[in-house]
C-alpha cells in the first residue's frame, strides 16, 4: 500500500503543471405529482425519482487520442432497494475521431433509442431488452451494467460496437464476471444536423446474449437468453420551427421454451417475447429556442409461449411546456393494460396522471477542444 | 541512426515548412521569412480602376506548428493579403461570401463613401452566405489602414479576418526624412480559439435553420433579432422575444479570453524576422487588428516614430516602447545602428505566451545580415566562463575545456545561438 502511495505522489508531482480539464456537468431533475387509479402503487405528493446528476472531466492524451471519466449518481424508486442514491455511471472513455472504448458502469446498448417520457423508465418493459438476472424489485439493474465497450465509426455515421456486460445478479450480487455479449450496428446522423434530414435520423439493430444457467443445458449460446432489437428514428417534419419525429423500437427475445408461466420476473424476462413500442412527437420552436411538446406512444408485448394469453399494452401521451431556460413544466397520461400472467405479476390495469416540473441542464466548462460531431469538424477537416 | 542524425533530420524536415531559428544569417532564412510576411494581393485594371477579389472561407489555422483550429480567414490566410495602390487610386473590391454566415468588410481608416463602410444593417446589409459584395471607393487617405470583417465583430475579428490596406504616396514625406528600401508589415491580433470553435459552431448552425427558413419564405425579424423600429422591437417583447441581455443569449455568455498571440497570423516560433543591414533604415507598418493592447518594445535600439493611424507625424520622435491598442496603426523607422540579433516583443508579457505557456506568442526578432556567423557562437562570446573560458575565470579552464564542454553540448545541442526556446 505504501508503495501505491509513492508512486501516486512521485506521479503527480511530475504532473504538477496540469492543464485543467474541461469539466462537464448535467443535471436533471424531475418533480412530479403521481395520480394512481386501479394501482397497487400509492400515490405521491412529490415524487422526485430519476433526478440525477453527471459529472464528466476530459483532456487531451499524447497522440491525439482524448480520455474522460464520468461520474453520475441518480435517485432511484424509494422501494428500488438501491438505498438513497444510486451511482449510474461510472466509467471512463477513451476515444479518437473513429474509434471508442468504454469501461465501466454505465447505460448498457439494450435500448437503442431516447423516447419522449416523463423519466427514463415510463415505458421500460416495452423499450429495454430486459436483464435476465434481475429479480425486477428496481429498473436501474435493466437499464444499467458494468460494461466493456468498443465502438468503431465509419464515415461519421456508421457504428459498429461490440460489447460485454455484467448485469447485475440478484441471486448472485457479488458476481462481477461477464455474464453478457452483444454486437449493435447503428446509423445515425449526427446531433448538430438531426433537424433537417429528411426521413431517417436513426436506424439500428442490436443483438444481445445474456449467459444465463438453463437447466439441461450445457454449451453456453444454447443456454443462453438471445435478443434482437430493432431501432428507428424518422423525421416527419423536418423543420426547425415544426418538428415531428416517430420513434419506434421492436424487441424479440428468443427465450427459454420450456417457461409456459411466470412465476417471478426471471421468468418474464427469460420467456420468448415481442414488444413494440412508438411514439409520435410534435415539438414547437420559437425564437429559436423550444416552445413546447406534445407526444403521444403505445406499445404492445406479446408473450407466445405462454399456457395462458399473456400481453401488455401502454399508452402514453405528455406535454411540456418551457417556462424559462431549462425548466419545464409538464403532464403525463400513462395507461397499462396486462393480461393473462403479466396480471399475476405487475396487476391490472393502471391509469396514472402525473403533473410535473422538470429542470435539465448540461453544460461544458473549460472547453478545449471541439466534439467529433461538432459542425466544423463534421464538415471542415476534422481537428485532432 | 543516432541521436544527433535524428535530431538533424527533423530539422531539415522542418525547414521546408518554416523555418526556425537555427541559422538566421543563412540565405534560407531569407527565402523562407517572405511566407511569415504579408502577401500582396494582385490586381486588374479595369479602366480607371484596380479590381481586386477577396473571398471568405473557413480555414484551418496552424499559428505553431503543433496546434491547429478551424477559423475563417480572407483568401484563404491570416492576415488576408495585403491590398496596396496609390493615394486616390480607384479601387474596386469584388467580394465572395463563400461561407454559411454573413460578413461585411470595413476598410478602418479609409475615406469610403458610407454606403461602402461595411457597417451591417448600418450602412449595408450582411452579405449573406454564398453572396457578393462589390466595395468601390476612392484609396485616401496615404497611409498605413487596415480591412476587417464587421459582422459579429467581436467574433469574426479575432477568428483572423482582417488584412492590411497599404495607401502609398509616391511623393511620401517619410521616405524622403529616412531613407529606405526595405519595409515590412506587422498586423497583431490575439485569439481565444476556444471561443472561435464554439462560436462558429452555434453561428453556422444557426444559420443552417436561417437559410432553410429564408428559401421558405418564413424568416422573420425576430428570428434574426433585427428591427425596423422600436415599434417591432417592444412588439417582439411582448410576443417572448428575449434579448440576448435578459436570458436565453444565443451567443457565448463567456467574453472571449485570449490564449493565442499572433503576428501576421503566427506566433513564436512561427513569427517572422525583420532583416535588417547596420546602416540601412527599414520601415515597420504596425497594425492592431485584435482587441488586445500590445506594449511592443525593441531592444538594443530607439525607434523614430513616423506616423499614427496613416497620418505622417510632422515632428518624428524617437521610442524603443509603444503601446499599440486595438485598431490602431503605426509606422516606426529602425535605423541599423546596433549589429546584433534583437528581440520585438510585447512587454506585456501575458502575451509572449501560447495557450498559456510561456514563451511564444508575440515574440519576433530584428536580424542584422551583416553579424559575422562567429558573434553566434556560444564558446566565444558567453560572458559565463562554464561556456567561455575567456570569459575571465581562468583557475576553471582546464575543467570548462574539457567536462563542461561536452556538458553543455549535451545540455543545449549546438555551440552557437540563437536556439528555440519553448518552455522557460
Amino acid at each position: 500500500m505504501k508503495k501505491i502511495i509513492y508512486i501516486a505522489i512521485l506521479i503527480s508531482g511530475l504532473a504538477n503543471a496540469q492543464i485543467t480539464p474541461e469539466f462537464e456537468i448535467g443535471a436533471k431533475g424531475v418533480f412530479s405529482g403521481n395520480l394512481n387509479f386501479n394501482s397497487e402503487e400509492s400515490n405521491a405528493v412529490t415524487d422526485f425519482s430519476d433526478t440525477q446528476l453527471l459529472m464528466g472531466l476530459s483532456q487531451k492524451l499524447y497522440n491525439n487520442w482524448r480520455a474522460q471519466f464520468v461520474l453520475g449518481l441518480q435517485f432511484p424508486d424509494a422501494n428500488s432497494n438501491l438505498g438513497e442514491v444510486f451511482y449510474n455511471n461510472i466509467f471512463m472513455k477513451l476515444e479518437d475521431q473513429t474509434n471508442i472504448f468504454k469501461v465501466g458502469r454505465t447505460l448498457a446498448q439494450t435500448n437503442l433509442n431516447e423516447f419522449p417520457t416523463l423519466r427514463d423508465d415510463d415505458a421500460q418493459q416495452f423499450v429495454y431488452a430486459l436483464n435476465p438476472f434481475s429479480d425486477g424489485v428496481n429498473t436501474e439493474r435493466d437499464q444499467y451494467a458494468n460494461v466493456l465497450d468498443y465502438t468503431h465509426i465509419f464515415k461519421q455515421r456508421f457504428s459498429v460496437s461490440i460489447h460485454g456486460e455484467n448485469f447485475y445478479d440478484s441471486l448472485e450480487p457479488n458476481d462481477f464476471r461477464l455474464n453478457s455479449m452483444g454486437l449493435s450496428l447503428v446509423y445515425r446522423v449526427p446531433e448538430s444536423q438531426r433537424w433537417n434530414r429528411n426521413i431517417v435520423q436513426q436506424i439500428g439493430l442490436s443483438y444481445n446474449n445474456y449467459f444465463t444457467d438453463r437447466p439441461g443445458y450445457s454449451n453456453d449460446f444454447d443456454s443462453s437468453v438471445k435478443n434482437l432489437l430493432f431501432s428507428t428514428i424518422l423525421n416527419l417534419k423536418p423543420d426547425p420551427i415544426n418538428f415531428v419525429d416517430f420513434k419506434f423500437q421492436a424487441i424479440q427475445n428468443f427465450g427459454w421454451d420450456e417457461i409456459t408461466e411466470l412465476n417471478d420476473y426471471f421468468d418474464y424476462t427469460r420467456t420468448q417475447s415481442t414488444s413494440l413500442f412508438g411514439t409520435f412527437r410534435y415539438l414547437k420552436q420559437k425564437l429559436e429556442r423550444p416552445h413546447y411538446q406534445i407526444s403521444v406512444g403505445g406499445g404492445y408485448k406479446s408473450l407466445d409461449n405462454l399456457s395462458t394469453d399473456s400481453n401488455q399494452l401502454l399508452f402514453i401521451a405528455n406535454g411540456f411546456y418551457r417556462m424559462g431556460q431549462n425548466f419545464d413544466i409538464g403532464f403525463q397520461y400513462r395507461y397499462t393494460e396486462n393480461d393473462g400472467f403479466t396480471q399475476n405479476l405487475f396487476g391490472k390495469n393502471e391509469h396514472r396522471l402525473q403533473l410535473a416540473i422538470v429542470y435539465s441542464f448540461s453544460q461544458i466548462f473549460n472547453k478545449q477542444f471541439g466534439d467529433r460531431e461538432d459542425l466544423l469538424n463534421l464538415e471542415h477537416n476534422y481537428i485532432k | 541512426m543516432d541521436r544527433r542524425d535524428f535530431l538533424a533530420t527533423g530539422a531539415v524536415s522542418t525547414a521546408g515548412m518554416l523555418f526556425f531559428p537555427g541559422n538566421l544569417l543563412a540565405k534560407e532564412a531569407k527565402t523562407n521569412n517572405k511566407h511569415k510576411l504579408v502577401q500582396t494581393l494582385p490586381y486588374k485594371m479595369d479602366g480607371e480602376w484596380k479590381e481586386f477579389e477577396l473571398y471568405i472561407d473557413v480555414h484551418t489555422h496552424e499559428p505553431a506548428p503543433g496546434y491547429k483550429y478551424h477559423t475563417l480567414a480572407f483568401n484563404d490566410m491570416i492576415p488576408g493579403p495585403e491590398i496596396r495602390v496609390n493615394a486616390g487610386d480607384k479601387v474596386r473590391v469584388k467580394f465572395i461570401n463563400k461561407t454559411d454566415l454573413n460578413h461585411t468588410i470595413h476598410w478602418h481608416g479609409v475615406y469610403v463613401p458610407w454606403r461602402m463602410d461595411g457597417v451591417p444593417f448600418v450602412t449595408q446589409l450582411p452579405v449573406m452566405p454564398k453572396n457578393e459584395f462589390i466595395y468601390e471607393f476612392v484609396a485616401e487617405p496615404e497611409g498605413t489602414h487596415f480591412y476587417h470583417c464587421h459582422w459579429g465583430t467581436l467574433m469574426h475579428m479575432q477568428a483572423g479576418m482582417f488584412g492590411s490596406l497599404i495607401v502609398e504616396n509616391p511623393n511620401d514625406p517619410i521616405k524622403k526624412k529616412f531613407p529606405y528600401e526595405r519595409e515590412y508589415t506587422l498586423v497583431y491580433s490575439s485569439h481565444d480559439t476556444n471561443y472561435i470553435r464554439e462560436e462558429m459552431n452555434s453561428m453556422l448552425e444557426r444559420m443552417k435553420q436561417r437559410s432553410y427558413l429564408m428559401k421558405e419564405g418564413r424568416f422573420n425579424s425576430e428570428q434574426w433579432a433585427v428591427f425596423d423600429n422600436k415599434e417591432q422591437f417592444t412588439a417582439s417583447l411582448e410576443n417572448g422575444y428575449q434579448p440576448p441581455y435578459v436570458t436565453n443569449r444565443r451567443s457565448n455568455s463567456d467574453l472571449p479570453q485570449a490564449n493565442w498571440f499572433t503576428v501576421n497570423g503566427k506566433s513564436y516560433p512561427s513569427t517572422p524576422y525583420l532583416f535588417i543591414k547596420s546602416g540601412e533604415n527599414i520601415r515597420i507598418r504596425l497594425i492592431n487588428a485584435g482587441a488586445e493592447t500590445h506594449h511592443l518594445h525593441l531592444h538594443g535600439h530607439d525607434f523614430w516614430m513616423v506616423a499614427d493611424d496613416g497620418v505622417p507625424l510632422e515632428h518624428p520622435f524617437k521610442r524603443n516602447t509603444v503601446p499599440l491598442t486595438p485598431g490602431k496603426t503605426y509606422d516606426i523607422i529602425v535605423e541599423g545602428k546596433n549589429r546584433g540579433i534583437w528581440t520585438f516583443h510585447d512587454h506585456d508579457t501575458r502575451k509572449v505566451t501560447n495557450n498559456g505557456l510561456y514563451p511564444g506568442g508575440n515574440l519576433l526578432a530584428l536580424v542584422y545580415e551583416d553579424l559575422p556567423a562567429d558573434e553566434l557562437i556560444i564558446s566565444k562570446h558567453s560572458g559565463n566562463p562554464m561556456y567561455n573560458p575567456n570569459a575571465g575565470m581562468g583557475d576553471m579552464k582546464g575543467m570548462e575545456n574539457k567536462n563542461m564542454g561536452s556538458m553543455n553540448k549535451m545540455m543545449f545541442g549546438e555551440d552557437k545561438l540563437p536556439k528555440i526556446a519553448l518552455d522557460e
